[in-house]
């Protein structure tokens, strides 16, 4: 594990689905993970969050077989799911996050094929049971090509489940839903995960589902984990991180000219916090008892080129979990900005 | 407890009151993702039309033949042969652009991944999808036997046309489709695949246009010889014209075979390394 | 009569004793062609023809290098040439080793009739007598004569049923199939994620 990472366990004797240690993996003779762990046990729902190009989708893919880690070591079941790959992805169920289908077949013999390959017992009965598990038994016998975003996302997660997984490894599983879809889909997981014991790992960059579902978190960034552990206790980590008093108050972001963060940041006037910044913008705390409109003209009187303030919602911002998630990941968003 | 499966984890187990069976051998995955892709071929609105452009250039060279009064004088046998070639060609073409998209294609559309996360071999996935191109091939013979009646029953050999057609055809036709498989995989992509096919299949094609005094030279017997068109038809043109028997034509069926064996190598070997994603 | 002329004359009788030795050294060679009885009395395009050739050697000596082929020739009036047998025989060319004195050497000849029109038919025999540079020959046997009648090749009653009926077949199925898919296509308030 990467210096500097946390990480935190679970309680008590527990079957651990998936593991992984210091998995490093190339593709295209680019490095894209550089140190990987994370444990999946049963009956857990843990997600694996983090920015755009972090690799979580690569880890996934070394979880079901499809990249095999040129260093590390990976077990799934106990298995390796390169070598042993029939093995293991008999017991897991998988949604890609891009998932094509067979836009000419109906959800029903679309969910028949997969049963085939998967070697259900009773197709029909089983069939039965997974569109009406994703909300989609009126629409068994309509093309796909019909479906809409939301819908295909419930099929893929039936097939999925098609089998009967001990596993279910999701690649952004609630991405374009709209918000009675993702509720929908948090409980069915929630449902597998909890009464049927069956393992979640997946990925998401919605810190709201990952605070909502999972058991424990993952946060990646640059193929490397840099914490993991329950999701209270990261929060708290995250809290600890906050800022001192000042930090409390009304949140605004700033945008500012090109690279003028850094030159700017030295002067702050009284009552106003600097908590994040980024290449053109950075985000500020200014105090209650200041009126923002004297501030800003304090700010352009020390020679702050503001060019727009955004006042941020305080009620969705900063939770723990997020404000650890933001200062993990400020150097990838950078190196991705630059 | 079912013994035979290896690893930490019994395959027999009960949740939320249901047993859960062991994952099917290849052969029934290869025969699910082959009635799939024949489905696709045959119940499709895009596979139809594939079929449909078969029948009319099928039917454009019957029509041609009852127009032009020069041509309506051709032996029956010549008509035979000439069908047959290009009943194969058309095969050929076919079976390239269906295995193309049997890898490449899904690809494209993001469906290949669920596919290759599908507790199969890899071999079950490729037995699968060339069973497809099977079905694809045997679709164009049905459609070619009345043709080959209409304009073939008044002569001869059109039983020994019809032979040549299936037994050294196939070979042919299934070595293209195993190319657009294996270019499919290689490339994931079903057009890079399909622009590459194209290419190997109007080289390989190309030799059988050539003169008769060009094929008598050193380099055009060594290519008839190498060729997998041009030991094919010159295996046609000896049974329906000339009347040999089809048992002789074993160099040019081995010839086909050995194509066929080669570009089935090529299509395992790029198949087994799927990942979903360029490596 | 005087010495000039008994030479010339004899030298006159030798000359044409030479030459009619040459005819004499090809006149061994005979050569029959019959057509065989299972011919088709009236045959058309399509239709297989076999002769029967049998080279006799009626010489005194036996003749080696025989080469024995078929000369086709179309009569009908105006188009009177050669036929290339390219698609008519398998069999361009027969060799014989040798023909002893007195004896035959028969050959079988199948014919495919590739064309219509009224044809002759010969065989033709060349042999390499003594000298490697002297060829005797080319005998012909008598010519067979047979009239090819003409068969339409494509019967367009077979053909147009099939070159309609096939495609229209499967536009159907693609109709049938794109209508279906209509019907099944959910109407606006049933859509929805």
């Amino acid at each position: 594990m990467a210096e500097g990472t946390v990480s935190a366990f679970l309680g008590g004797p527990q079957q651990i689905l998936v593991e992984l240690r210091s998995v490093e993996a190339w593709r295209s003779g680019i490095k894209i993970l550089g140190d990987v762990c994370l444990t999946v046990g049963a009956g857990e729902i843990y997600g694996l969050v983090g920015p755009n190009g972090a690799g979580k989708t690569t880890t996934l893919a070394v979880v079901v077989g499809l990249l095999a880690p040129s260093a590390g070591s990976a077990r799934v079941f106990g298995l390796d799911p390169v070598r042993q790959a029939e093995a293991v992805r008999a017991q897991v169920g998988v949604m890609p996050e891009r998932g094509g289908f067979y836009d000419w077949m109906t959800a029903s013999q679309y969910l028949r094929f997969f049963a085939g390959l998967y070697g259900s017992e009773c197709p029909p009965m089983e069939i039965s049971e997974r569109l009406a598990q994703v909300g989609l038994s009126s629409h068994r016998d309509l093309p796909i090509e019909t479906f809409s975003h939301g819908m295909r996302q419930r099929l893929g997660l039936a097939r999925a489940l098609i089998g009967n997984p001990e596993l279910l490894v999701l690649d952004e599983p609630t991405s374009g839903l709209d918000p009675r879809g993702r509720r929908e889909i948090h409980e069915l997981l929630l449902t597998l995960s909890h009464k049927c014991r069956i393992g979640v790992l997946m990925s998401t960059h919605i810190l709201d589902d990952a605070e909502r579902l999972c058991d424990r978190i993952g946060i990646i960034a640059s193929g490397v984990t840099v914490a993991e552990g329950a999701v209270p206790e990261l929060a708290n980590m995250g809290r600890d991180l906050e800022a001192p008093d000042q930090a409390r108050g009304d949140r605004y972001r700033l945008r500012l000219g090109d690279r003028e963060v850094e030159r700017a940041s030295q002067r702050l006037p009284t009552g106003v916090s600097l908590l994040h910044r980024e290449v053109d913008w950075c985000t500020v705390a200014v105090a209650a008892e200041y009126s923002p409109e004297v501030v800003w003209r304090e700010l352009m009187f020390l020679g702050w080129p503001i060019r727009e303030i955004q006042r941020l919602d305080t009620s969705s911002v900063k939770s723990g979990l997020e404000r650890l998630y933001l200062e993990l990941t400020k150097d990838t968003e950078q190196q991705q900005a630059a | 407890m079912d013994e035979k499966m290896p690893g930490a984890i019994s395959m027999v187990r009960r949740r939320c009151g249901r047993s859960v069976p062991y994952p099917p051998r290849g052969l029934t995955g290869a025969l699910t993702i082959a009635s799939k892709e024949g489905s696709e071929l045959l119940m499709n609105q895009r596979g139809l039309l594939w079929l449909l452009v078969t029948c009319l250039v099928l039917s454009a060279f019957a029509l041609l033949l009852v127009s032009d009064t020069e041509l309506g004088l051709l032996d029956n046998a010549q008509v035979v042969y000439d069908m047959v070639g290009l009943v194969i060609s058309l095969g050929a073409l076919l079976t390239l652009v269906v295995g193309a998209d049997a890898i490449g294609g899904e690809q494209d559309r993001g469906s290949l991944v669920p596919l290759l996360l599908a507790p199969l071999p890899r071999s079950a996935l490729l037995l699968g999808k060339l069973g497809g191109q099977l079905v694809a091939w045997t679709a164009m013979l049905i459609i070619a036997l009345p043709y080959l009646w209409a304009v073939g029953s008044t002569g001869q050999n059109l039983a020994a046309g019809i032979a040549c057609l299936i037994l050294l055809g196939t070979p042919i036709v299934l070595m293209f489709g195993c190319l657009g498989l294996a270019l499919g995989a290689k490339f994931l992509s079903a057009r890079s695949a399909l622009t590459v096919g194209l290419v190997v299949l109007i080289l390989a094609a190309s030799p059988a246009m050539l003169g008769p005094g060009l094929r008598q030279t050193a380099i055009g017997v060594a290519v008839d010889w190498v060729n997998p068109f041009s030991a094919i038809l010159n295996a046609v043109d000896a049974v329906v014209i000339d009347s040999e028997p089809a048992l002789t034509q074993t160099t040019p069926f081995a010839v086909a075979f050995a194509w066929l064996l080669l570009a089935l190598w090529y299509a395992r070997r790029t198949v087994s390394r799927l990942t979903g994603s360029p490596q | 009569m005087s010495v000039v002329s008994i030479a010339a004359a004899f030298l006159l009788a030798a000359g044409l004793s030479g030459g009619s030795a040459s005819a004499a050294a090809a006149e061994p060679l005979k050569i029959e062609l019959i057509p065989s009885p299972s011919n088709p009395s009236a045959p058309r395009i399509g239709d297989a023809l076999m002769f029967r050739s049998v080279i006799r050697n009626d010489g005194q000596k036996a003749i080696s290098g025989v080469i024995a082929w078929v000369s086709l020739l179309e009569v009908d009036p105006g188009k009177e040439h050669p036929v290339d047998l390219e698609d008519w025989s398998a069999q361009k060319a027969v060799v014989l080793a040798q023909i002893a004195s007195g004896q035959t050497a028969e050959t079988k000849w199948h014919l495919r009739l590739i064309q219509s029109g009224k044809y002759w038919i010969s065989v033709v025999a060349a042999s390499t007598a003594d000298a490697v540079d002297r060829i005797s020959g080319p005998v012909a046997s008598p010519s067979v004569a047979f009239t090819v009648a003409s068969k339409p090749v494509v019967e367009t009653g077979r053909v147009l049923p099939i070159a309609s009926g096939v495609p229209l077949a499967i536009g159907a199925l693609l109709l049938w199939r794109g209508a279906r898919g209509r019907r099944r296509r959910p109407t606006p308030k049933d859509a929805g994620g």
